[in-house]
């Protein structure tokens, strides 16, 4: 099987939000609530339990009523899809002590349903908060890379929704050659702020579902260098080690330093 | 993109409110509005804005989730947390031969503890039903996979031992002395895990103020246990053992040792376990099982027979309440680390 | 679609989306394509990436603003001074498509000596009748063309839908021409004249546009036409919903034929329709003025088919066959009962007596004069203008029957509207009794859409409808059965139009379902002997041999169980193959404009049709649209008629002259040029025309609970109110507040508004105002954003507050109804309210009685001041 992956370039998105939609209905996900946050167009504010595909709306600074994407100009109103990263190295899919979350043969990271019992230790393992348990059902969720919809040999949902290509399904490698491209196509068009977001160089080792977007990453909360946690582990459990050995051997001191009881 | 904010002050909220009024009047009289009127509350309302000083990041929303551990889990850390130590301590206390209503209170701490864990986890899962898939597979690379197996040995053996001791005449006699002895032991070995692993547990994961203590926390987790063990084994009568006493005092030390390095460090990262609520809980737990629990004991053992065992009453019980007040606390920092973007981010710290 | 019909013959848009990406720049004005219609909006992005410039012009900064390169904000409702300056800029230094313009228009025509422009006459074309209100067009036909005495070829009361006035001045073909475009009287010069005040200058102080910015633009756009390089423009309802909505898009046809964008590929004006079948529902009309296959709906007095066709028939032209498309739509609804003695039952044909639009109507409702009144899939208390007035008239109703598949705002308007909450209406007092009756949604009954670009697809049955919910048809065909019962039992001459009637369509299933395609099959047209389908309209006669429901769709059913509708086998960049697009399915209309006159292409790159010597016949990329056979050179006799009266290198076949219409000698009633006026509503004087404010024929309605703001700015509501569409939610809302999915989206109702705004009218982000007009008051969520932008208008500085309109009193989430600050007025072609450019306040704080006490007194003093402004003017 081949490796699948998503490339999200914002430089096409146009806000519409059918990749959410679409996502929610295919996956027959409940809504997040109605509640209007102030933020630009963006009222599901984040991925979670009950949202798997999220559009942002980053409203920029207009400086000069001669708007749009014009070249020379900063970006003034960027949308961009986020979804599940589908990591390299997943801090979800390593910390899932009951083995639910899985890489699955087009290599997505997929929470099988039957196994997860809601310990909600991936929830803590997710260097980009993407993973949720949900409250009502208990058990954790986020997105499958419709792992039916590819088993069935079709493209995602998402992707198959978008009207403007924003979202690219498709082999990993052609989708990270692709983006390169598109890189030096917009730079030549005089758009030099886009950026590929794929974070190869951290503990994470890259991302199947990364993202092409203007302006610094950190806008779309993005972190610039995310950690997968099991980089913790080795201080982690020496310590651990340390600790224990002191508590024993301590013990002992204490017990075995002729410390014998007063009263006899 | 140029705005008359500037021609407008900025008004506390009791004046703004006036102006507010004094606007809707004129509003209500004229239908016509002669600015200026009060700035946007908020303003530069929240943006997730290229450039515009707010930021950069997107609306100020956390990166990363909080941790949705219900209250049950800083309760195990702290229970799992005193049975190893006291599964520890039964186990050397028996070998060295130390009286032995000390090693059965040991073992019934150990035991006790040991049976109250699995309902405390099984409770804050999301489906409580599917508890025994902790057991599915056996994972290294998950602390949380690691636990439970641990747990699944430490609790049969500190039963066991504790059943072994008090209903002796149950064994064959070649049995009655060898038996307790193995599964003590094996109680021992998990049990010094049980008083560790948990600081990996929350060490180990994306939350800032837990991985960055990461080195600290097994030996936190450690020396909390162990104190609140000595603690509850004081308050069972055992308030002159000195064996006890040594322990006690050395749990406290590191404790102080440990407090101090988090009060010395300046690294945002820290903040949640100084500033804020959980701050305070992280600190009285610190305080209580550290320099106070220190000052006590140290006192028993100079003071008379009496005072003496007050002093170290007092003493257990600060270690025991520090114990418990720590582990919520530093659960309490986590909820309020993962809220904050600005390390995953790496965004300057707040003015 | 007036505005396209007079100026290219018929009401579409003229083109298709996919063609979008074939265009060098497109400019996209009074729409925001990328939210309301995304799909199609792939092609403008295919293009951008392929190096065209997209233009957005729109007050505020949307999402298509945000994928376009440019975006340029303009005043609401200043759209005419935009386009007029692009049409101005072409014009002055002969910058026009010369090789296009001189044979394809009507640009060298000579105008009647008795003409006299807006320049003229301070912003009125001569002809204008104060007593009447109304313009009487004689003195715009051509000269020498004979008029067609008292009326021109215009009607009193009918709207202006009927087809498109192509003709009724019929013989324009009697006409002189200047092909130099030298003659003072020649359109062209006329033209020039008319807009010559229409400067960059003038954009930068009517409609905020900075001089600069304009300029870049214009460039851009001119410079994207030519025999190399076309040009596209979309538009939807923020340019339509205007009083002068028909005449901004003249404007868009004025500019498009200069630049000879008409009739090739990547070129064309893209009218972005609404509704899934809109198009459809005015191609088969649920509108009153006019019949199916934009046949108008004949006028009180006009007795035979006779009057009728001297009235609409054109000599000359594709509308000459006007007589076998009425002859066949009776034989189609009146069967063997219509004869040529009893002149096919013309007469059984419903006449229009008056103003019977929705706002028309409506108005009557409010005046007790109507009973009854079926709403089906629509939401007038919701999406209609002055809704406060609406759903207090449905109060006066005996019933109303509501067919919808969720309970509307206008189904509970007797139980939980605000006037039922502000004390205006009491239930216990309302009598009219309301019926809801389920009605099936698209994916529960088979049948066709027709698009925005006139493709008809048809759709089958994917579940059944749940519980008492039916179709469309099936309510009809069953309702129409009951009513035919009861007419037979009583055959008085007011029933035999009813009992002529052919109703005789079988049902099937245990639904007792009618048989679309049996309906599919009736619009396209049969033989009367055999009832064989026929082939085309072509086909069709006016002798009764045939009957046609509507000879557009002609074709649609070529052959038995052939349904053209329902075939996906695309071929080509304009999928030919997927569905059938009317006419003919010609996808790009006038193709023939796509070549020279000569027949051969413009440019290799913009080829699309062209003649072949070799077969001696039109082909190409599509469909042509034109006769296949007429070589270039064709050029018809003195006394030819009908389509032999065109020539062949005349593109636009439906017109009598055969030319696309810059100027418009009759079918508009506002003019045969477009002139600037303000909204009917505006802070601001007619900067061109001090002496006329606003559109002279348009009419305001002006009423108690109908009032406006006085004219030439209204302290009391200072700034310019817009309203618009999120992606997220449809329309009226019936269709999303209803689902979590969408309603979670968007869950309530904001206003737009500038930081200066926010601040200087003390509005806080994210809390509460109140947007007052003189009909209404309402509340909603502050969105304090840089997306709007002040301007300086005429040296003062203006905000925009923007509403988007979806929310109501029902659903999963509501929101006060924007359409209660609407006013209930009428462009005078198309008689479409104006809900892009009015004027309000906006104030901190959720409403309060003291802002609706506030709103009443300015509603008195709105009256007032009008009726004052009016003595001033006679
Ligand atoms: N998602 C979604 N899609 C829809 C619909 C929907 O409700 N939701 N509705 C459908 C229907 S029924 C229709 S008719 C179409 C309508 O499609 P559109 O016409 O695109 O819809 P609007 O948002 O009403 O208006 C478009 C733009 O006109 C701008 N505007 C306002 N006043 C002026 C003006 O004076 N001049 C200019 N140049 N622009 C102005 C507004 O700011 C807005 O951005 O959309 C259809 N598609
Ligand atoms: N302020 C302001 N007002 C506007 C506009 C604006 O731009 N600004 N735009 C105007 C425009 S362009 C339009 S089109 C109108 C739209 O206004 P309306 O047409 O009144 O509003 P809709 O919500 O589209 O109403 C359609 C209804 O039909 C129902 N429906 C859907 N499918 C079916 C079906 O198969 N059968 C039946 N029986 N019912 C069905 C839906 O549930 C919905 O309730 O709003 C107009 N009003
Ligand atoms: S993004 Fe988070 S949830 Fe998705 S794979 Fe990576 S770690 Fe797992
Ligand atoms: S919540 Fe479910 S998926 Fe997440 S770690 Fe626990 S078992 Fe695995
Ligand atoms: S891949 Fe499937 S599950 Fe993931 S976001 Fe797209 S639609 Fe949703
Ligand atoms: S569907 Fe495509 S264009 Fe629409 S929001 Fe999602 S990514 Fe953007
Ligand atoms: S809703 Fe239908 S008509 Fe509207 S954009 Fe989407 S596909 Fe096109
Ligand atoms: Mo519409």
């Amino acid at each position: 099987m081949t490796t699948t992956g998503f490339l999200t370039d914002s430089t096409l998105c146009i806000g519409c939000k059918a990749c959410e939609v679409a996502c929610k209905e295919w996956n027959q996900i409940p809504g997040d609530g109605y509640a209007w946050s102030g933020m630009s167009y963006d009222n599901t504010r984040a991925l979670g339990a009950t949202t798997w595909r999220h559009v942002q709306f980053v409203e920029g600074k207009f400086t000069s009523r001669f708007g749009g994407s014009a070249p020379g100009q900063p970006p003034a109103w960027e949308f961009s899809s986020d979804v599940c990263k589908h990591c390299e190295n997943a801090g979800c899919l390593e910390a899932c002590p009951t083995g639910a979350i899985v890489r699955t043969e087009f290599g997505g990271v997929f929470v099988q349903p039957d196994v997860c019992n809601g310990c909600s230790y991936c929830v803590v393992s997710c260097p980009f908060g993407v993973v949720e348990k949900d409250l009502e059902d208990g058990r954790a969720f986020k997105c499958t890379f419709c792992y039916d919809r590819q088993k069935a040999g079709m493209e995602t949902a998402c992707a198959k929704a978008c009207p403007t290509e924003s979202i690219q399904f498709g082999k990993l490698d052609d989708l990270r050659d692709r983006a390169q491209v598109r890189v030096l196509e917009l730079e030549a068009r005089g758009i030099d702020d886009a950026r590929i977001y794929d974070p190869v160089d951290s503990s994470v080792g890259g991302i199947h579902a990364f993202f092409l977007v203007r302006g610094d990453p950190r806008i779309y909360n993005l972190p610039p260098n995310p950690e997968v946690p099991t980089i913790y582990l080795k201080p982690g459990w020496k310590s651990a080690a340390l600790g224990a050995g002191l508590l024993l051997l301590g013990t002992m001191a204490a017990f075995f330093s002729g410390g014998q009881p007063r009263s006899e | 993109m140029k705005t008359d904010d500037e021609k407008i002050p900025r008004l506390p909220d009791a004046a703004s409110e006036e102006r507010l009024l004094a606007l809707r009047e004129e509003a209500a009289r004229s239908g016509a509005v002669a600015g200026p009127g009060i700035w946007p509350a908020g303003a530069p309302f929240p943006q997730a804005a290229i450039g515009t000083g707010a930021g950069p990041d997107y609306y100020g929303l956390p990166v990363l989730k909080k941790p949705q551990w219900t209250w049950e889990v800083p309760v195990y850390f702290f229970v799992g947390g005193a049975a190893g130590a006291a599964a520890v301590i039964a186990a050397v206390a028996g070998w060295a031969g130390a009286e032995k209503s000390l090693v059965r209170d040991a073992r019934k701490i150990a035991a006790a503890g040991a049976m109250l864990s699995p309902p405390l986890l099984i409770a804050d899962l999301g489906r409580p039903s599917r508890f025994y898939n902790m057991l599915r597979v056996f994972k290294p690379q998950s602390v949380m996979s690691m636990g439970a197996w641990t747990l699944s040995f430490f609790g049969p053996s500190s039963v066991a031992t504790l059943v072994f001791e008090l209903r002796h005449d149950l064994l064959p006699r070649f049995l009655r002395r060898a038996l307790p002895a193995v599964t003590g032991s094996v109680a021992a070995a998990t049990g010094t895990v049980m008083a560790t692993y948990t600081g990996v547990l929350v060490g180990a994961t994306v939350v800032p103020a837990w991985n960055q203590n990461v080195r600290i926390l097994p030996i936190h987790f450690a020396a909390s246990g162990l104190g609140s063990a000595v603690g509850m084994l004081e308050l069972m009568g055992h308030d002159d053992n000195r064996p006890l006493l040594a322990l006690g005092i050395s749990a406290a030390l590191v404790e102080c040792a440990i407090g101090a390095s988090i009060e010395r460090s300046a690294h945002p990262a820290d903040e949640p376990l100084k500033h804020g609520g959980s701050g305070w809980v992280v600190r009285m737990g610190g305080i209580l099982s550290g320099p106070i629990a220190f000052l006590l004991r140290a006192g028993s053992s100079v003071a008379g027979k009496k005072t003496g065992r007050r002093l170290r009453r007092a003493a257990a019980i600060c270690s025991v309440a520090g114990s418990l007040l720590s582990r919520a606390g530093w659960v309490a920092a986590g909820n309020a680390s993962a809220q904050d973007n600005r390390i995953p981010l790496a965004l300057p710290a707040k003015r | 679609m007036p505005g396209l019909g007079t100026s290219f013959g018929r009401g579409g848009a003229t083109t298709a989306q996919q063609d979008l990406a074939n265009s060098d720049a497109i400019l996209i004005m009074g729409s925001s394509m990328a939210e309301n219609h995304p799909v199609g909006f792939q092609w403008v992005m295919k293009a951008r990436e392929r190096g065209a410039k997209v233009i957005h012009v729109d007050p505020r900064f949307t999402r298509t603003s945000a994928a376009a390169n440019y975006w340029l904000p303009l005043r609401a409702g200043s759209d005419i001074v935009f386009l007029g300056a692009l049409i101005h800029h072409v014009v002055k230094d002969d910058r026009i498509f010369r090789e296009y313009v001189v044979p394809y228009t009507n640009a060298s025509t000579i105008l009647r000596p008795d003409f006299r422009d807006t320049e003229d006459l301070a912003g009125l074309f001569s002809g204008w009748d104060p007593g009447q209100g109304k313009y009487d067009p004689e003195s715009w036909l051509y000269r020498g063309s004979p008029s067609k005495g008292e009326k021109g070829g215009h009607q009193e009361s009918s709207g202006g839908h009927a087809k498109d006035r192509g003709g009724e001045a019929a013989q324009l073909q009697f006409h002189q021409n200047d092909p130099t475009l030298q003659n003072p009287r020649c359109v062209y010069q006329v033209l020039k004249k008319h807009f010559a005040r229409y400067t960059p200058e003038m954009v930068e102080r009517v409609c905020g546009i900075p001089v600069a910015q304009f300029l870049a633009v214009a460039e851009t756009f001119i410079s994207a036409s030519g025999p190399e390089k076309t040009a596209a423009i979309c538009y939807a309802v923020g340019w339509t919903q205007h009083s002068t909505g028909v005449q901004i898009i003249r404007s868009a046809a004025i500019l498009q034929l200069l630049l000879g964008n008409i009739g090739r590929p990547g070129g064309g004006i893209m009218a972005l329709r609404g509704h899934a079948s809109i198009q459809g529902s005015t191609d088969i009309p649920t509108l009153y003025d006019i019949l199916p296959g934009y046949l108008p709906m004949p006028d009180a007095g006009l007795n035979t088919t006779r009057e009728y066709l001297k009235m609409h028939r054109s000599e000359t032209g594709w509308w000459a066959n006007l007589d076998k498309y009425i002859v066949s739509l009776l034989k189609a609804y009146y069967g063997e009962a219509a004869t040529a003695n009893n002149d096919y039952g013309f007469g059984w044909l419903p006449r229009v007596t008056g103003d019977h639009s929705h706002l028309g109507y409506w108005l009557d409702m409010a005046d007790g004069k109507m009973e009854g009144l079926f709403v089906m899939g629509q939401n007038p208390a919701v999406g209609a203008p002055n809704s406060r007035l609406e759903r207090k008239a449905l109060a006066k109703l005996k019933w109303l029957v509501v067919r919808d598949m969720v309970e509307t705002e206008t189904a509970s308007f007797w139980s939980d509207s605000p006037e039922v909450k502000r004390g205006e209406l009491r239930p216990e007092d309302i009598a009219t009794e309301v019926f809801m009756m389920p009605a099936a949604g698209h994916v529960e009954k088979a049948g066709t859409f027709t698009n925005t670009q006139r493709l008809l697809q048809f759709h089958e049955k994917a579940i059944e409808p749940p519980g008492d919910a039916r179709s469309e048809s099936w309510f009809m065909v069953h309702l129409g059965r009951r009513l035919k019962a009861k007419a037979a039992a009583q055959p008085s001459p007011k029933n035999s139009a009813l009992n002529a009637l052919t109703w005789d369509y079988p049902t099937e299933g245990d639904l007792a379902e009618p048989r679309v395609l049996d309906v599919v099959r009736e619009i396209n047209g049969t033989t009367t002997a055999d009832g064989r389908p026929v082939s085309g309209f072509a086909d069709l006669k006016a002798d009764g041999s045939t009957a046609c429901g509507c000879w557009i769709y002609s074709g649609v059913y070529p052959a038995e169980g052939r349904n053209r509708a329902s075939e996906r086998q695309p071929q080509g960049e304009y999928g030919h193959g997927w569905g059938f697009a009317w006419p003919a399915d010609r996808r790009i209309l006038y193709n023939r404009a796509s070549a020279k006159p000569d027949g051969a292409p413009w440019s290799e790159r913009k080829k699309l049709v062209w003649w072949d010597e070799a077969t001696q016949q039109w082909t190409g990329n599509d469909t042509p649209d034109f006769t296949k056979g007429k070589a270039p050179g064709y050029k018809p006799q003195a006394n030819a008629g009908g389509d032999d009266a065109i020539a062949g290198d005349q593109p636009f076949i439906m017109h009598p002259d055969g030319v696309g219409w810059i100027w418009v000698a009759s079918g508009l009633k506002d003019g045969p040029l477009p002139t600037h006026y303000e909204p009917l509503e505006s802070p601001f004087t007619n900067a061109l025309y001090p002496w006329q404010g606003t559109n002279p024929a348009a009419e305001k309605k002006e009423r108690a609970g109908n009032a406006y703001a006085r004219e030439h700015g209204d302290p009391r509501f200072p700034h310019v109110l817009t309203t618009y569409r999120l992606t997220e939610h449809h329309t009226a809302g019936g269709m999303s507040r209803q689902l979590p999915h969408l309603a979670e989206l968007q869950p309530e109702l904001f206003c737009e508004v500038s930081p200066q705004l926010g601040s200087s009218a003390g509005l806080t982000h994210g809390e509460w105002a109140t947007i007052v007009t003189p009909r209404g008051a309402i509340e909603a969520r502050v969105m304090v954003t840089s997306r709007m932008q002040d301007l300086e208008i005429l040296g003062t500085t203006m905000h925009h507050v923007g509403l988007p309109y979806h929310f109501g009193y029902k659903g999963l989430v509501r929101g006060d109804v924007v359409n209660d600050l609407l006013a209930i007025s009428e462009e005078p072609n198309v008689r479409i309210m104006e809900s892009k450019a009015l004027v309000c306040n906006v104030v901190p704080g959720r409403v309060a009685s003291r802002a609706v006490a506030q709103l009443d007194a300015a509603a008195q003093a709105g009256s007032q001041a009008a009726a004052e402004m009016d003595e001033a003017r006679s």
